[in-house]
């Protein structure tokens, strides 16, 4: 189910990965998100379609638009699931406590809205297309209470954490807000995301956006590594799911290794930058 | 103007979660619990917003049992908030969001406020709705994920943090608004202030009172520990730095094959 967009391309990028067929709901009031529009936009399409499960990505707009579907529809709504399996009732994995353990949910509800964590599951291509049926969501003539007025790119970081496939975080051991370069330095020559632990975002050296922990961004990506971070439990929570984790700290002791499948006890501002070129060799 | 501040008390970020066996729900009897981190920069927004002037009340409303009070004592009350609103159903421990949202939207439209305010998620279910159903059930506009807040005279500017930037939106009020990291700086409340609060209204009311039924959609089938076994971790000899650099590149891109 499309909401504004291009319906072509997106029925192309549909099929690729296994859609027969996608419903599009265009007009001038959907260009842009909107919650109040794109959620009764959402909430007609499963009215009339009646869907087991409404899947979307737990995304900034995920999560704003999943629980206003949800609630249009007075259904079940799960955030950031990681697995999904129907076996005559649907169960929905999902972290909780930012990955300290994981839940197994059901719903009683007909319809659920369900969100899906970035990088939590494979991306199969399968060769196909989708067929178009266009779909009127009756949101011509809808107000909204809130609007967008403009929207404004940050700057620095150009790949999102909650999506990159590598992350690099840095921590206390980096010393000053001078030294963060080395962290995004190895960030961008692995085509990675630059994180950081809570500390050095209270202490104001890099900001909030970058944060990874329980109160921070929980991330899952193929490869975290870790610089000059001891692994506080409210670190590990958010990033221990990741699949490879590199340790680089000077304190042998630090909770980090424990988690680590590779590990270096040694001053960051020694290996980093080493690392850094090792990594543009195998790059070229 | 009237606010309401949608709190929730939580294990606090450090705690330990071992389950043996997996389990319907989890033994909290031993945690230390807290505000949620992300309702603090809810009740400083609120309370900015009535040191700034004007006729402003501020009610913190929650649902949970008896020893949610002392955090609604020290972390609300004392830092400013005017009195609070405790919905003691023992249905709603453990509930799914819809259902806090529904026990929750009774006392809001039973008192009637002009805006409502709360964290972006709660950091124990970390299901990150309650703002959103909220407005919905109450029919106001809403702003999730606000980093930034200018209130005019009956409506709004936010600003909303989405991938890579930033949202600003208008709204027009009342509003629901989810509060993140970064919107403000919240004050930790003084000894006399935490002695003073004890005298602020505290309020007890069950659905019962409220006229409510709570809608349970979500199961919970079980809880358990992270299923990723770790192996030990491969210590790489750091005697030589260039080395060990090279090493760890080497076992990246040719064993774990992620580079």
């Amino acid at each position: 189910m499309l909401v504004g967009g291009d319906a072509n391309a997106a029925a192309a990028e549909a099929g690729k990965y296994g859609a027969d067929k996608l419903f599009a709901a265009g007009g001038d009031e959907l260009a842009v998100y909107n919650s109040e529009l794109y959620g009764t936009a959402l909430a007609a399409f499963c009215r009339a379609q009646s869907p087991d499960v409404l899947l979307m990505g737990s995304t900034a707009m995920g999560k704003d638009l999943g629980p206003k579907t949800a609630a249009k529809l007075g259904c079940a709504c799960v955030s950031d699931a990681v697995g999904l399996k129907f076996d005559g009732a649907w169960e929905v994995r999902r972290p909780v406590f930012a990955g300290k353990c994981f839940t197994d949910v059901t719903w009683s509800t007909a319809t659920a809205v369900v969100g899906i964590r970035p990088n939590a599951f494979v991306m199969a291509e399968k060769a196909g297309s989708a067929t178009v049926e266009n779909f009127d969501a009756g949101t011509a003539g809808v107000t909204s209470k809130a609007v967008v007025k403009s929207v404004a790119a940050s700057s620095g970081g150009t790949v999102e954490l909650t999506e990159a496939e590598i992350v690099v975080s840095g921590g206390r051991g980096i010393k000053g807000p001078e030294n963060y370069e080395l962290i995004e330095k190895l960030a961008a020559s692995l085509g990675a995301a630059a994180g950081a632990s809570r500390a050095i975002v209270d202490a104001g050296w890099v900001e909030y956006s970058h944060q990874v922990g329980q109160t921070g961004k929980t991330v899952g990506p193929n490869l975290y590594i870790a610089c000059g971070i001891s692994g506080a439990i409210q670190h590990l929570a958010g990033m221990s799911s990741s699949k490879c984790i590199v340790a680089i700290n000077k304190d042998a002791a630090a909770p980090i290794f424990k988690v680590a499948d590779y590990g270096v006890v040694a001053d960051l501002f020694d290996i980093v930058p080493a690392l850094t070129d090792e990594v543009g060799k195998i790059r070229s | 103007m009237k606010i309401a501040v949608c709190v929730k008390q939580v294990p606090d970020s450090e705690t330990r979660i071992n389950l043996a066996a997996p389990a319907a729900q989890l033994d909290e009897s031993g945690f230390t619990r807290v505000l949620n981190p992300y309702d603090a920069y809810a009740v400083e927004e609120a309370i900015k917003i009535k040191e700034a002037g004007g006729e402003v009340e501020v009610t913190a409303i929650t649902a949970g049992p008896a020893a949610v009070k002392e955090t609604l004592k020290k972390d609300c009350l004392a830092v400013g908030c005017d009195k609070a609103v405790i919905i003691t159903d023992p249905e709603l421990i453990g509930a799914d969001e819809m259902a806090l949202a529904t026990a929750m939207a009774a006392v809001i439209k039973r008192d009637g406020y002009d805006l409502v305010l709360t964290g972006i998620k709660a950091i124990d279910n970390d299901s990150g709705q309650l703002g959103v159903l909220l407005a919905e059930q109450l029919d106001m506009a809403h702003v999730s994920t606000v980093t930034k807040l200018d209130l005019g005279d009956g409506n709004l500017t936010a600003e909303r943090e989405i991938e890579g930037g930033k949202e600003i939106v208008e709204a027009s009020l009342p509003a629901v608004l989810t509060c993140q990291k970064g919107l403000n700086e919240p004050r930790l409340p003084s000894l006399p202030n935490i002695m003073k609060a004890g005298m602020k209204p505290m309020e007890e009311v069950s659905c019962a009172d409220l006229g409510i039924e709570v809608p349970a959609s979500l199961v919970t089938v079980k809880l358990y520990s992270p299923p990723h076994a770790r192996g030990e971790c491969k210590l790489i000899d750091a005697e030589d730095p260039a080395a060990a650099a090279r090493e760890l590149a080497r076992l990246l891109n040719e064993e774990a094959k992620v580079i």
